[in-house]
């Protein structure tokens, strides 16, 4: 960021009310050139709204957003050219190949040929979609329909990406094809503005923003956010583990209580001491069996279960 | 212990399906609307009665026998003096451009042949281009012409003391019109639109109420429980069922209101009926539902296979016994051909069950026939 | 009763040319959390429809507590619970009609429902919501109302077609808590997953790639059976280190985690010094290279990896 200084995106006061309901609540912040952001927040919290009026696709209800230096409710022609904008539902032509909707969306930013075909090749190979070049988009998986629409969303090289939950329902080893690639683009100078739940992707970006209601409620890199979390981390190990989730999630100095995997991962009130043997004492009086107490290292989740906490979602859409 | 089963789970379906439709708003205009809105356009706009017909007039004679001709005419109402013309020339250019339908040729010589008791002719020149039009309006003009004939042959009699049965024409054609004195084509229309409607409302209804859950993702689990298809199809059926027998209520409250058209016979036997006709035509929508690949696909097939049918085939519009022998038999396996007879012979004839028996039978058998084939065909698998 | 909740033998199944499902021989344990991972078009979802009777096999069977799938599909699919991947509840009706509605599908008695359906709703945190319609609720609260009606009728065994893709991870936690539950109902659950952590929360796995199951363990198990071992560093040029390690002799598997690189070397392959003095070599800055502890993501990214090499 610090060799990046001039701003790709800023966002000022943004809101979007529909009717009664806010979706985006006074949002500020902004996105250094070549920067990976990453948007974090549970279902219905307002990333998609936000993407959508960075976008020019819905007009702001208050405050103001500029994208490379374009204002997005004013020069949103302009706009269209400098973003590339890939949505949850990408529309690909199911019944198009992966070459075919690629010459569509190339046809559409006015892309001609000798350059157009350049281009595609140029993506064909960068995104391993040769197999795939002349089947037909509808019978591909999410994996490969998902770099389809990738390779789609860039194909007129914009400087700035929006990607909305690009994704899900793709196996591991594509996201981390998918995630390579991001950053490629973002090391080329590109700025990519992506949303996630997945925390292992959050790791991978620049910074964080996250959204809860609406509402900005952390904003920093992944690294600073969760040295910032508050109380100490145990993982326990125990048997039977339901009851010992039981007996820690309602003892009071408690924070949070959650299964990883097969241990218990507790988070507790910071009072300058070890909280083992409170643990231990809880757990007994549970007729728990500890197996093993450890310190944990603080993840994303941890920050966002922190944050977000184990509320309802009453606000979802 | 499978019967109460077997009830509840078909309930079940019922019930969403029936909650879906009160609460999709645009399905409730569909169903409410659309018959009435279809009732209000066709009922008024395929009316098949005369009036005002435009026609141009050539008068050769200039008598006044000519005039009184051509008064007559206007004064029925049916046809309305466009303009006269002066060169034959012009006559085939009116009708050309359409600015009159027919042109009436008097000739020279039609006063005085009338004044002295010969025949006189008169010439029509009619548009054939819309033939149901120019066969009307034939009609309506012969028996003018002879009407008015009569009328000149009586005062000739008068006029030369003779008693006017003297002139009276020994074969007089009197048409009589049976069913529909007034020969008012409304009379004949609504009860057939009321079949049409209601044949093109179920179809849609149905049509979309199987393939849409596959769409929107909800047979899946459907498709995984313990219902057995036959409950779906029948729960599917019953809201629908009862939705387009309070539409045909609603069709029927409205030909009577806007259109005094009513059924001279049994009303509560053509509900009854009706209910079996739409069973079979409910049926054919589900049947289409359950094997489309999508919602619009479905929405066409039913589309086409069932108002196409029921509007050319069925004898809605043109006469069953006039057409090929190939459309003859399709028309009896299309359920609308048999609907039609019924509703228009409790309508119009105030006919009861005895004078369409083998109708009524052969709508029966064929709402079993769909329902079972619905059933039957209907897949609790994926592929 | 029956030990095995799940029994399948040689289980096959094409779609015209694509060879979907070839031959899987699958136990499930009564009372198990299974889990089913692996890439995208492995066969999990085909798995899960042939054992719920939505697809007729090609070839085997396949049991369902002991009952035959294709010769007693009724009598599976009553004591069968289903979450399909691609589920939505129907859209009009509320979240208590939707739940009536299973109730009625699985006929519950109205006594036993109405306490099941509190408990349920209670669990998931839904009980203030029953009043809304299934099309304003998100996706998380969807996906819970999907649970509760998959196990509104008590099935014997769950079958959860990745349950929690797209969901954040506040309504994760809540699903995953109500799975973990299950087993103390006597519910068997076969569970899939494309995420790792989620994997690790299964009593055993199996992987399928490519309509073969390769291998099957404790979470534990497929670890230690690793053959490679990981290795963690720190890269200025991500992308050129990346390039530089795929090329690397030795190395398994290159992936980026969080800000760091982590690499899979073989028994044979190279250790953090070589590493480093490898990327040094061509020219790539890299710093920070020491072993890390092995992870299920490894093993799982392994095994695809390998099989995607075959392939």
């Amino acid at each position: 960021m610090a060799d990046a200084p001039r701003a790709a995106v800023v966002v000022e006061d943004l809101t979007k009310r529909f009717r009664d309901f806010v979706a985006v609540d006074h949002l500020s912040f902004t996105i250094a050139e070549g920067e990976v952001f990453g948007f974090l927040g549970p279902n219905g919290a307002g990333k998609s709204t936000t993407i959508r009026m960075l976008c020019g696709l819905l007009l702001p209800s208050e405050g103001r957003a500029q994208v490379a230096g374009l204002d997005v409710a004013r020069e949103t022609e302009a706009l269209r050219r400098q973003i590339g904008y890939m949505p949850q539902l990408f529309s690909l032509y199911p019944d198009l190949t992966s070459v075919e909707n690629l010459e569509f969306y190339a046809g559409l930013y006015g892309l001609r040929q000798p350059s157009l075909g350049t281009r595609i090749e140029e993506l064909v190979v960068r995104l391993d979609l040769e197999a795939v070049r002349g089947q037909l988009t509808g019978t591909l998986s999410t994996g490969w329909r998902q770099r389809v629409a990738l390779a789609c969303a860039i194909i007129h090289e914009p400087p700035i990406l929006f990607l909305d939950e690009p994704t899900s329902g793709v196996d591991p080893a594509v996201r981390q094809q998918f995630w390579n690639l991001i950053g490629d683009l973002a090391a080329e100078g590109t700025t990519v503005l992506v949303t996630t739940h997945l925390m292992e992707e959050a790791e991978r970006c620049a910074r964080l923003a996250m959204i809860d209601r609406g509402r900005l409620i952390a904003l920093d890199t992944p690294q600073a956010l969760r040295d910032g979390l508050q109380g100490l981390l145990y993982e326990i190990d125990a048997d039977p583990l339901l009851p010992a989730l039981e007996a820690l999630a309602s003892a009071p100095f408690v924070m949070d209580a959650a299964l990883s995997g097969a241990t218990v991962r507790v988070r507790v009130a910071e009072m300058g001491i070890s909280r083992e043997a409170a643990i231990r004492d809880a757990l007994a009086a549970a007729q728990v069996n500890v197996v093993d107490i450890r310190a944990g290292e603080p993840s994303l989740e941890d920050v966002f279960i922190s944050l977000v906490g184990d509320r309802e979602e009453a606000s979802a859409r | 212990m499978r019967r109460p089963a077997t009830l509840r789970r078909m309930l079940a379906v019922a019930r969403a399906e029936w909650r879906h439709n009160y609460r999709d708003a645009r399905s409730l205009a569909i169903v409410i609307a659309l018959p009435v809105f279809l009732l209000l356009i066709y009922g008024y706009g395929i009316n098949l009665d005369l009036r005002d017909l435009p026609f141009a007039v050539q008068d050769l004679d200039r008598t006044e026998q000519s005039a009184d001709f051509v008064n007559r005419l206007v004064r029925s109402g049916y046809f309305t003096l466009a303009r006269a013309i002066q060169d034959t020339r012009e006559i085939d250019s009116v009708i050309e451009v359409g600015a009159v339908r027919f042109v009436l040729v008097i000739p020279h010589g039609f006063g005085g042949d009338l004044a002295s008791g010969r025949p006189a002719q008169v010439q029509v020149v009619l548009d054939g281009g819309d033939s149901a039009t120019a066969s009307v309006a034939l009609g309506y003009l012969q028996a003018l012409v002879g009407d008015h004939s009569i009328h000149l042959a009586r005062r000739w009699a008068m006029r030369h003391g003779l008693p006017a049965s003297a002139v009276e024409p020994a074969l007089r054609v009197v048409p009589r019109v049976l069913y529909n004195p007034e020969l008012r084509s409304v009379n004949f229309i609504v009860p057939g639109l009321i079949a049409v409607i209601l044949t093109l409302l179920a179809a849609l209804l149905t049509s979309g109420c199987i393939v849409r859950e596959r769409e929107g993702g909800s047979f899946e689990a459907l498709a995984a429980s313990p219902i057995a298809p036959i409950e779906i199809v029948l729960g599917k059926l019953l809201p629908y069922a009862v939705i387009s027998f309070v539409d045909i209520v609603l069709c029927m409250v409205v030909g009577r209101l806007l259109f005094g058209v009513a059924p001279m016979g049994d009303k509560a036997l053509l509900l009854g009926l009706s209910l079996i006709y739409l069973i079979a035509s409910l049926s054919i929508g589900l049947l289409v539902s359950s094997l489309a690949r999508s919602h619009q696909v479905a929405t066409l097939i039913a589309f086409l296979a069932t108002v196409l049918p029921s509007l050319l085939v069925s004898g809605f519009a043109f006469p069953v016994r006039s057409m090929p022998v190939a459309l003859q038999a399709i028309a009896q396996i299309i359920p609308a051909t048999h609907f039609l007879i019924i509703i228009r012979a409790i309508y119009l004839k105030g006919a009861g069950v005895s004078a369409f028996a083998p109708r009524v039978a052969a709508l029966a058998a064929m709402a079993l026939a769909l329902v079972l084939l619905t059933v039957r065909t209907f897949r609790k698998r994926l592929e | 009763m029956h030990d095995l909740a799940i029994r399948t033998e040689d289980l096959t199944k094409s779609f015209g040319e694509i060879r979907a499902l070839a031959g899987l021989d699958l136990e499930v344990a009564r009372g198990e959390i299974f889990g089913l991972v692996g890439p995208d078009g492995a066969g999990k979802t085909t798995t899960m429809r042939l054992l719920s009777g939505l697809l007729r096999p090609d070839a085997g069977r396949a049991e369902v507590a002991g009952l035959d799938v294709v010769e007693r599909t009724e009598d599976v699919r009553r004591l069968l619970g289903y979450l399909p991947q691609t589920f939505a509840m129907l859209h009009e009706l509320t979240v208590a009609e939707n739940i009536e509605y299973f109730a009625d599908l699985y006929c519950i008695p109205r006594g036993q429902f109405a306490q099941r359906s509190d408990e349920l709703l209670s669990a998931t945190g839904l009980t203030e919501f029953t009043g809304r319609r299934a099309d304003a609720l998100s996706g998380g609260m969807g996906q819970k109302l999907a649970l509760i009606c998959s196990l509104i009728h008590r099935p014997q065994v769950l079958l959860l077609d990745e349950p929690t893709r797209g969901v954040d991870p506040v309504s994760r936690r809540d699903l995953w808590r109500i799975v973990y539950g299950l087993p103390a109902e006597d519910v068997t659950v076969l569970i899939s997953t494309p995420y790792a952590d989620e994997a690790e929360r299964c009593n055993r796995l199996g992987v399928l790639v490519d309509g073969i199951l390769q291998t099957v363990g404790t979470p534990q198990d497929l670890v230690a059976r690793q053959t490679s071992r990981p290795i963690e560093l720190q890269a200025t040029e991500q992308r050129l280190a990346r390039n530089a390690l795929e090329k690397l002799g030795g190395v398994e598997t290159v992936a980026v985690v969080g800000q760091a690189l982590r690499i899979t070397v073989r028994r044979d392959g190279p250790g953090p010094e070589e590493v480093l003095k490898a990327l040094d070599g061509a020219g790539v800055e890299a710093t920070e290279a020491h072993w890390a502890q092995p992870r299920l993501a490894d093993a799982l990214l392994a095994i695809a990896e390998r099989c995607g090499k075959d392939g």
